[in-house]
C-alpha cells in the first residue's frame, strides 16, 4: 500500500468517527492515516470493496458518499465523519439490484474484481442520468478499470439496467432493494427523482 | 452481423428446466456472478484469519547495486516490529528458489547484490501493513551502485553483467532451422528484411498478489491461501525453496481470483517469504498483499521485451519462400519459469501462411529489470506481430497489395490438418474463408457510402490530418499446450533427436465427481480459476452428460496436495481439458451407479440403465434417484460407487502425427482457433494519436461450449492487445534502470475509453482431435489485435511510408515517424 503518514514510535494518534456505512451508524476510533477502503473493509464488513491501485486509478474501491462516487482508496476514514456511504453490500437487502441483475445478465464480469467499483458507479451515472447514451456511458465510467471484460458488456448492461429502472421497473427496484430503512430513505428518494 | 455466427445472447440461467437441448453449447449465464456481485467473493485479499500478521518488504531503490549492510537493529527496536528477516536467515534454514534455467542461484531475498529497482531485500513483520510499513522505512540498507544494462541488445555485449558469476547475460540461445532455409533464400527472387520492437507489457490484473501462510508446528506443515497461478504445476517453487517435501505444503487457490493472465505464474516469491515469516514467528498466520507499486516496478511479473529482425524470402509473383526469425528478449534479472514463452511462437511459426523454410533463433538475456512470468498469448503475440510487419513490408517493396499478398500464401483448407515446418499441427481451418469473410464485413459497413472507409470520407479526413486504414489478416492461436516440451530449455537439446516416445510424459487432466447425500453432484478441479468461469462450464458439461441440471453440479477446487502435479489454466487449455475430463469422470460414474443399482435389485448391470439423473430397471420401470443411491452407497461395498476419478490423456498424445513434435520436445499445441480481424483505424498525424473507430473481427475456435463466455474472453484479449498495440509499457531510464512505470498513471491500461465497438462474427470449425470439437480460446484477442492494429495503422500511414515498426505506437512514435518522414 505505501502508508502516507509514517508514525515513528507507538504513539499513534486516534480519533473518534462515525459514519453511515449502508444505513447502519458505525463508531471507530481510527488512526487519521486510516484510508476509508480499509475502515470499509476492516471495520464494517464491507469487503466487497475492492482495492486495486489505492491511487485512484482503477475505481476498483469506488463507493457513494452522499450519493457521489468516490474512491475511497483517496479518501481517509476521517473524512467521511458524519457521512452517509453506500457500497455494493448496501445495493439491496436479499436478491439483486438491477445494476447488479443486469451485470450478470450481459456477463459483464469476468474475475469480478472491478465490479464493485463499476456497479457502484453505474449506479451514480444512472441516479443522475437514467437514460444515458453510450457516450454518456463512456463518460460515466471512464475511471474505472476492467482488465477482463473489454467494457463490451458493460456498455450493454448499463443499458439494460438503465431499462429495469425505468418506468415500472423502479416499483420492484424499492422492493427488492428495502432501501427505506437502509438509507434513511435517501436512496428511495433519488430513485423517484430519476423518473 | 451474425450471419454464419452463433447468437451469443445470455439466454440461460442455470436454474432453467432441463429440455431436449443440451447445455453444453448455449449460453448459460455465470454461477459466480451472484457472489461477486454482492460483495461476497473471498478473494485472497479478503482472507483475514484470527491473529494474522502483516508482512511489508524493504525493497532495493537501485538496479544494480552491491549491497554492502543491512541494518536492521532499529527496525527490530521498533515497539511494534514482530519479525524482521534478512537473506542471512533464509540461508539457516531454506533453499534459493527454483529458476527457469539451470546454473542461477536466486534467493527469495536479494543476496548480497540487488538486480532491479523493487527487489526485496528484507521483510518485515507487524500487527497491520499500515505499522509494518513504518517499521519498514527504519531498515537502513547500505548500497554501492554499480552500472545498470538495461538495454537488451547491449546486454548482449556483456559490458556489464547481471550474474558475474554466470559470465553471460545471454542465458539460453538457440537457433532452429527447419528445411531448407539457406536454400530458399538464395533462390527466391527477393528478400525484405525488417527491424521490429515489441514493448516490455504484461497483463496487469486488477487483483495483485496476495498469500496468506500459516506454519503448522504440529504437523510440521505448511498451509497457504493465495492466489498463485498453476498451483498444481509451479508449487516447487516453494515447496523446494521451504525445503519440505510437496505433500507438507498446502496451496490452496481461492475459486475467486481477480484477473492473472499468465501473471500470477511468478508470484512463488511472495508465498514463500510470507511461508517463512510465519513459521518463524511459530505458526502466527502472517498475510502479504502487494501494493500496485510494488506490482508494478518490481513484482516479477513484466513479459516479453523483444527487438526482432525479420527476413522474408518471396517469388516475384508473392509466394513466400523462406522466413528467418531472429529475436532478442529482455528476461530483467532471472530467468523465471516462463523461459518457454521464446519457444511457443514455433507452435505457430508461419502463423497462417504456407511456408517450408525457416529459420528461428533467439537470444533470451538478462538485464537489470525485474523478471518476467507469463502474459496471456505467452510470446506468439510478438511473434505476430514481427511476421505481419515483415508481409506488410514485403507488400510494399514489391508492389503488391497486402491483403492480396497474404492471400495467396494461406495455407488451404485441403491442406489441413496441416503440420508445420516445427511440426506443430493446425488441426481445422479454413483461413481464405476466414480472410473473404472479413473482407465482405468491412465492405459491406464500411467501403461504401457513409462509412468509416468511405473514400470520400477517407480523402477527406486526409486533408485534415487524419489517416484511415484497416488491414485485413488472419491469425491464429495455438492452443491446449502440452506440458512435456515445457522442459526443452533444461534438458539436453542435442540428445533429444533420438528421443524415444515412450520417453514423452503428459500431464493428464485430473477430475473428481462425487455425489452427496442429497444427490447433489459435487465435482472437484484440479486447477485454478481466474475469472473464466470454469465452475459455470463444468456444471454445464456435467450437468449433460448426468442429465441433471446445472444448478444440481457443485464445482470446487483441490488444493496442491490433494491434486496430483497437473498443468492447469493456462495455455488455452481449459475448455478442451474439461470437456475431456469431464466426460471421461462422468463415465466413470454412471458405471459406479449402473452397479449400485443392479445390485441393489439384483439383477445384471445390463438389465438397469442410466437416463436423466435416475437409473432405472429395464423390465420393470422402477427406477432410483440419485439421492437414493447415495443412500444406497453409505459406507457399503468394498469401494465407494458414488464417486469417480479420471484423468484425461492430453489430445496430442493420442494422435500419432504429433509424435514427431512430442519427441523432441517442439511447442506441442493440438488446436488451432484463429481469428481474422480488421481493426478500423485512424491516425491523427499532427497530435500522435491512434483511434480505433470500430473493429471488426470473425473467429473461430470451433465448437463454443458457452459462446457467452467464449465472446467475453476475446473482448477482453481484444482490449488488452488494443493496450499492448497503442498504450502500455513498462519503461525504464536508460542510464540509470530506474522503471518509468510504476503507477498506473504510467503503466496505461486501456479504459472504456479506449476499446472501440467490436464487431465479432463467428464460424464454427470443429477440433477433429478434441473430446467436444472444442479448441482452446482463452489467448485469442491479446494474440492477434496488435499484430492487427500494427498492419492496419501501416495501412492508414502507407501514403506518408510511415510503419508501425515500434509497439506501443504511442503518440510520439508516431510523430516522430510522420516527421522523419516529412525530412526525407
Ligand atoms: S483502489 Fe482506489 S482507485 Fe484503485
Ligand atoms: S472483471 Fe476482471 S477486472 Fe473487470
Amino acid at each position: 500500500m505505501s502508508t502516507d503518514n509514517t508514525a515513528q514510535s507507538g504513539e499513534l494518534p486516534t480519533r473518534e468517527v462515525t459514519v453511515t456505512v449502508n444505513g447502519e451508524e458505525v463508531t471507530r476510533e481510527v488512526e487519521p492515516r486510516l484510508k476509508l477502503s480499509d475502515f470499509l473493509r476492516r471495520e464494517c464488513g464491507c469487503r466487497g470493496v475492492r482495492v486495486g491501485c489505492e491511487h485512484g486509478v482503477c475505481g476498483a474501491c469506488t463507493v457513494l458518499m452522499d450519493g457521489e462516487g468516490v474512491k475511497s482508496c483517496l479518501t481517509y476514514a476521517v473524512q467521511a465523519e458524519g457521512r452517509e456511504v453506500e457500497s455494493v453490500e448496501g445495493l439491496s437487502e436479499d436478491g439483486l439490484h438491477p445494476i447488479q441483475e443486469s451485470f450478470h445478465e450481459e456477463h459483464a464480469l469476468q474475475c469480478g474484481f472491478c465490479t464493485s467499483g463499476f456497479v457502484m458507479a453505474t449506479k451514480e451515472l444512472l441516479d443522475e442520468d437514467p437514460d444515458p447514451g453510450r457516450e454518456d456511458i463512456e463518460h460515466g465510467l471512464a475511471d474505472n478499470i476492467c482488465r477482463c471484460t473489454g467494457y463490451q458488456n458493460i456498455y450493454e448492461a448499463v443499458e439494460r439496467a438503465a431499462d429495469k429502472m425505468d418506468g415500472e421497473g423502479d416499483g420492484d427496484k424499492m422492493d427488492g432493494k428495502g432501501d427505506g430503512d437502509k438509507m434513511d430513505g435517501k436512496g428511495d428518494g433519488e430513485v423517484g427523482e430519476g423518473d | 452481423m451474425s450471419e454464419s455466427g452463433v447468437a451469443p445472447e445470455p439466454d440461460v440461467e442455470a436454474e432453467t428446466e432441463r429440455d431436449e437441448e443440451s447445455f453444453t453449447g448455449r449460453s448459460v449465464r455465470r454461477f459466480e456472478d451472484r457472489r461477486i456481485l454482492t460483495g461476497q467473493a473471498e478473494y485472497v485479499h479478503d482472507k483475514a484469519p484470527e491473529g494474522c500478521l502483516e508482512m511489508a518488504l524493504v525493497r532495493s531503490v537501485h538496479a544494480h547495486a552491491n549491497i554492502v549492510g543491512v541494518d536492521t537493529s532499529a527496525a527490530e527496536a521498533h515497539p511494534d516490529c514482530e519479525l524482521v528477516l534478512t537473506v542471512e536467515d533464509l540461508k539457516d534454514e531454506y533453499n534459493p528458489q527454483p529458476c527457469g534455467l539451470h546454473g542461477f542461484q536466486e534467493w527469495s531475498l536479494a543476496d548480497g547484490k540487488a538486480r532491479f529497482v523493487g527487489e526485496p531485500i528484507a521483510v518485515v513483520v507487524a500487527e497491520n501493513r499500515y505499522l509494518a510499513e513504518d517499521v519498514a522505512d527504519l531498515v537502513d540498507v547500505e548500497y554501492e551502485t554499480l552500472d545498470p544494462v538495461v538495454d537488451g541488445m547491449e546486454a548482449r555485449e556483456d559490458e556489464v553483467l547481471v550474474h558475474a558469476d554466470y559470465g553471460s547475460n545471454v542465458a539460453d540461445n538457440e537457433r532452429l532451422t527447419f528445411g531448407d532455409p539457406e536454400g530458399a533464400f538464395e533462390d527466391a527472387d527477393h528478400v525484405v528484411e525488417g527491424e521490429y520492437y515489441w514493448g516490455r507489457v504484461s497483463g496487469v490484473p486488477l487483483e495483485t498478489a496476495g498469500a496468506v501462510a500459516q506454519y503448522d508446528d504440529e504437523e510440521d506443515a505448511f498451509y497457504v491461501d493465495c492466489n498463485i497461478q498453476l498451483h498444481t504445476l509451479v508449487d516447487d517453487t516453494v515447496f523446494e525453496t521451504l525445503g519440505y517435501p510437496p505433500e507438507k505444503v498446502h496451496i490452496d487457490v481461492p475459486p475467486d481470483v481477480g484477473g492473472s493472465f499468465g501473471t500470477k505464474i511468478a508470484i512463488h516469491r511472495y508465498v514463500n517469504l510470507a511461508a517463512m515469516a510465519s513459521q518463524q514467528l511459530g505458526g502466527t498466520p502472517v498475510k502479504f498483499v502487494e501494493d500496485r507499486i510494488e506490482n508494478l516496478q518490481g513484482g516479477d511479473v513484466h513479459s516479453s521485451e523483444r527487438q526482432y529482425e525479420m527476413r522474408l524470402a518471396l517469388d516475384d509473383d508473392g509466394t513466400f519462400r523462406g522466413l528467418d526469425v531472429w529475436f532478442v528478449d529482455d528476461f530483467g534479472a532471472f530467468p523465471h519459469y516462463p523461459v518457454n514463452q521464446v519457444l511457443k511462437p514455433l507452435s505457430v511459426l508461419t502463423n497462417a501462411y504456407d511456408v517450408d523454410d525457416v529459420a528461428y533463433e533467439y537470444d533470451l538475456v538478462l538485464t537489470n529489470k525485474t523478471a518476467q512470468t507469463a502474459y496471456r498469448g505467452f510470446g506468439v503475440d510478438p511473434h505476430h506481430y514481427a511476421l505481419e510487419m515483415i508481409v506488410d513490408e514485403a507488400a510494399r517493396e514489391l508492389g503488391m497489395d497486402p491483403t492480396d499478398l497474404r492471400r495467396r500464401n494461406l495455407i488451404d483448407p485441403d491442406q489441413m490438418p496441416y503440420k508445420l515446418p516445427s511440426h506443430n499441427i493446425y488441426d481445422s481451418g479454413d483461413y481464405p474463408a476466414a480472410l473473404q469473410r472479413i473482407e465482405e464485413m468491412i465492405d459491406e459497413n464500411e467501403r461504401c457510402e457513409g462509412g468509416l472507409l468511405d473514400p470520400e470520407v477517407v480523402e477527406q479526413k486526409r486533408q485534415e490530418g487524419k489517416y484511415r486504414g484497416t488491414q485485413p489478416a488472419v491469425l491464429i492461436e495455438p492452443g491446449v499446450s502440452g506440458s512435456d516440451w515445457t522442459d526443452r530449455q533444461r534438458s539436453d537439446r542435442e540428445a533429444l533427436d533420438d528421443r524415444p516416445r515412450d520417453d514423452v510424459a503428459e500431464l493428464p487432466e485430473h477430475f473428481r465427481v462425487e455425489l452427496e447425500e442429497d444427490g447433489t453432484v459435487r465435482t472437484w478441479l484440479a486447477t485454478d480459476s481466474s475469472g473464466q468461469g470454469h465452475q459455470t462450464l463444468v456444471s454445464q458439461l456435467v450437468a449433460d452428460e448426468l442429465g441433471v441440471l446445472p444448478s444440481g453440479v457443485e464445482v470446487d477446487y483441490l488444493d496442491s496436495v490433494d491434486a496430483p502435479t497437473e498443468y492447469g489454466s493456462a495455455a488455452s487449455r481449459m475448455a478442451v481439458m474439461l470437456s475431456g475430463a469431464t466426460v471421461g469422470a462422468c463415465d466413470g460414474l454412471v458405471d459406479g451407479l449402473t452397479d449400485l443399482a443392479a445390485a441393489h435389485w439384483g439383477v445384471e448391470a445390463g438389465d438397469v440403465a442410466y437416463r436423466d439423473g435416475a437409473v432405472e430397471r429395464v423390465d420393470t420401470g422402477e427406477t432410483l434417484s440419485l439421492a437414493e443411491l447415495a443412500e444406497l452407497d453409505d459406507g457399503t461395498g468394498e469401494e465407494a460407487k458414488t464417486r469417480a476419478t479420471y484423468d484425461y490423456p492430453h489430445p496430442a498424445t493420442l494422435e500419432e502425427d504429433f509424435d514427431e513434435a512430442l519427441r523432441s520436445k517442439y511447442p506441442v499445441y493440438p488446436t488451432a482457433a484463429y481469428g481474422a480481424n480488421a481493426p478500423i483505424v485512424e491516425v491523427e498525424v499532427n497530435t500522435g494519436e491512434v483511434d480505433i473507430l470500430k473493429f471488426y473481427t470473425v473467429r473461430d475456435c470451433g465448437t463454443m461450449l458457452n459462446p457467452m463466455i467464449v465472446e467475453g474472453q476475446a473482448h477482453g484479449g481484444i482490449a488488452q492487445g488494443i493496450g499492448a498495440a497503442l498504450l502500455e509499457e513498462f519503461g525504464y531510464d536508460q542510464d540509470s534502470g530506474q522503471p518509468q512505470a510504476i503507477t498506473m498513471f504510467d503503466y496505461l491500461l486501456p479504459s472504456i475509453e479506449n476499446v472501440p465497438e467490436i464487431e465479432m462474427d463467428h464460424t464454427v470449425t470443429p477440433s477433429p482431435f478434441t473430446e467436444t470439437g472444442a479448441k482452446g480460446v482463452g489467448e485469442g484477442g491479446m494474440i492477434d489485435a496488435p499484430a492487427s492494429v500494427a498492419s492496419s495503422i501501416n495501412r492508414a500511414l502507407d501514403p506518408l511510408d510511415v510503419t508501425a515498426d515500434r509497439l506501443p505506437f504511442t503518440p510520439d512514435r508516431v510523430r516522430e515517424r510522420v516527421r522523419g518522414a516529412d525530412e526525407e
